[in-house]
């Protein structure tokens, strides 16, 4: 099975993936600014460290676009490092996860409210 | 990405795991916290969650996993430094390092940490499950085999010092005995460790949270016994100015330790009999009856079926309190027991007196396996008490071992008498004391007359004499009853000496 959620919705309870798709919008929330940060401040270990949590909460839902995204912007933080690139790295990341978002509330509506 | 479909409703119930383990979640991403949390609940366990390295070692600090899902890269350190610091302190804890670096390296290096396993993140629950279940299987297995490793060749038990076969043989019988309420007759020489054995019983049963009361039948007036034994109500006699309660109401619930039962007089023997027989006692000077529960262990330094023979002890009582015989050998059948014991309290009385003893040299230890400690435990207490307060080195040397041991192993005595009492000084020759001593050690000294006003210095002198007299030489009991530390008495004893 692929795709969002699709393997934590064949292991959990309904009500239980709900949970935790709230959270990863949360984490998204927290995360995503310190990426934009970090970039523009052209700091690779702080710019690193976010996409990394990006990339293992982004995997842990199936999120696979965005997860692809993080890592990316994990090798060039270790790689270039330019202020530039980072950017460029922060904007694809900032992009992969409005998708996410949007697949997120819309799985959020099918699901059931507890 | 197009959302998928939802699947049919699934609600897994969760897993009926052996036992519920209790698993700690260091994580710092909410989201993989959440998912880890959820799973190892749905396996049956009790998941806690802490989202650093220092909220890890907090946790740790007050509480012990059964296993850990542990992050490598946390916002303030790394997941291994928690593993080592775990391990550094001996815990054996399963930790499972989760991490989304599914890299050999990354792998070895958390294995080398002392990881149970690797687990690579994204996972779903039957990798988890599996993983976490093979890890606690692997910790109990591993506790399983220290255990049973222990329990082969343990070289201490509940105060016992011993690797011997025969003190393997006491600790198997104590642990086997201890969850039963069955009545234990303790045997063996003086200075055996019978009340330690008692103590044991005690302390390895469910009865610990309760008293262990110990209560010496030749230490007591033989018209106290009965009140020490069952208490009593103000009046019984003179001098009962109020109630008072005896060591089998003190008991309840608990272990009362009779030593020296050989001791009892005949017509207490009848009372103690009832009491075993039924669990109800009359304090002395009332006919209110008393239940208590209480679990019997005895013990004495003669053979209690000669006693019985010999018409000093009743049959009767025999049958009812020697139900489980523990019997605890000499020392001088305990082989290199006797150096364990010999470099345990130079250890503790080195430390105790702020000397620097280390070890023996190996003339020592030769003498020390040679001497036939007819005094047993006690003695050997006595003699490197003795050797650490009047000596300072490194190493103990044959020289400053006190008279016997100090002659030639040949000239020591190769087996020693039954009933020999053996309490550490006595083994000394009586030049080794002041006259005086030398007398009580004959049985001629007596108490100072209270009435004869002499020198403190005097005083204290007879005094002490008087107790190691009392005691038949034994320097640890003279010194409880002297309320003073043994170090004192072997410091005046060389000062009268000298």
């Amino acid at each position: 099975m692929s795709g969002l959620a699709a393997d934590l919705l064949a292991d959990l309870p309904e009500a239980d993936v709900r949970s935790i798709l709230v959270l990863f919008g949360t984490d998204l929330d927290r995360l995503l600014p310190e990426v934009a940060r970090a970039a523009d401040a052209a700091e690779a270990e702080p710019f690193r460290r976010a996409c990394h949590a990006i990339a293992g909460a982004a995997g842990a839902v199936g999120a696979a676009a965005l997860e692809a995204a993080s890592r990316h912007g994990m090798a060039i933080a270790k790689a270039e490092a330019t202020r530039g690139a980072l950017a460029t790295a922060a904007l694809a990341v900032a992009e992969a996860a409005s998708t996410i978002r949007g697949e997120v509330a819309s799985l959020l509506a099918r699901l059931p409210q507890t | 990405m197009a959302p998928a479909p939802v699947p049919a409703p699934n609600a897994p119930t969760p897993s009926a795991p052996a036992s519920r383990a209790r698993v700690l979640i260091v994580e710092d991403s909410a989201t993989q916290a959440e998912i880890a949390r959820v799973h190892v609940l749905q396996l049956g366990h009790a998941p806690e969650v802490v989202g650093s390295v220092a909220a890890a070692r907090d946790w740790l600090r007050d509480a012990r996993p059964d296993a850990v899902l542990l992050d490598i890269e946390l916002p303030d350190g790394s997941g291994l430094d928690v593993l080592r610091a775990l391990r550094a302190e001996g815990d054996d804890a399963a930790v499972i390092v989760v991490t989304a670096n599914a890299s050999i390296n990354a792998a070895v290096e958390a294995m080398r940490a002392g990881a149970t396993d690797f687990l690579v993140k994204p996972y779903a629950r039957a990798r988890l499950a599996v993983t976490l279940a093979n890890a606690l299987e692997k910790r109990a297995l591993l506790a399983q085999l220290s255990r049973a490793q222990a329990q082969l060749g343990r070289d201490r038990f509940y105060g016992f010092i011993g690797a011997s076969e025969r003190m393997q043989a006491v600790y198997r019988t104590i642990e086997n005995v201890a969850q039963s309420r069955a009545s234990v007759f303790i045997t063996g020489e003086s200075g055996t460790g019978k009340e330690l054995a008692a103590e044991a019983i005690h302390r390895a049963s469910a009865r610990s949270s309760r008293r262990f009361v110990a209560l010496n039948c030749g230490a007591i007036p033989r018209d106290l016994l009965e009140s020490e034994v069952f208490g009593h109500v103000k009046g019984a006699f003179t001098g009962a100015v109020a109630d008072r309660e005896g060591a089998a109401k003190l008991a309840d619930g608990g272990t009362l330790f009779l030593d020296e039962i050989g001791e009892m007089p005949f017509a207490m023997q009848v009372k103690l009999l009832r009491f075993v027989q039924t669990g109800t006692f009359n304090p002395v000077g009332t006919a209110r009856e008393e239940r208590v529960d209480v679990r019997f262990v005895c013990a004495t330094n003669r053979d209690p079926m000669l006693e019985v023979k010999a018409g000093r002890f009743r049959e009767d009582l025999y049958y009812r309190l020697y139900v489980v015989p523990l019997e605890l050998p000499p020392l001088r059948d305990r082989g290199e027991d006797v150096l364990l014991v010999a470099r345990h309290f130079l250890a503790q009385f080195s430390r105790e007196e702020k000397r620097n003893f280390r070890d023996f040299d190996a003339e020592a230890e030769a003498v020390l396996r040679a001497y036939a400690w007819p005094g047993n435990v006690r003695q050997l207490q006595n003699v490197i008490r003795n050797v650490v307060v009047l000596n300072d080195a490194t190493t103990v040397t044959a020289a400053m071992l006190p008279p016997p041991l100090c002659s030639p192993p040949s000239a020591a005595p190769q087996s020693a008498p039954a009933s020999a009492a053996g309490t550490g000084i006595e083994s000394r020759d009586a030049s080794q004391l002041p006259a005086e001593a030398a007398a009580g050690a004959a049985g001629a000294a007596a108490a100072p007359d209270l009435e004869e006003i002499l020198p403190l210095a005097l005083m204290e002198k007879r005094l002490i004499l008087a107790a190691l007299s009392r005691t038949g030489q034994d320097v640890q009991r003279a010194a409880v009853l002297l309320d003073i530390s043994p170090s004192t008495i072997y410091r005046k004893l060389a000062q009268w000496k000298a």
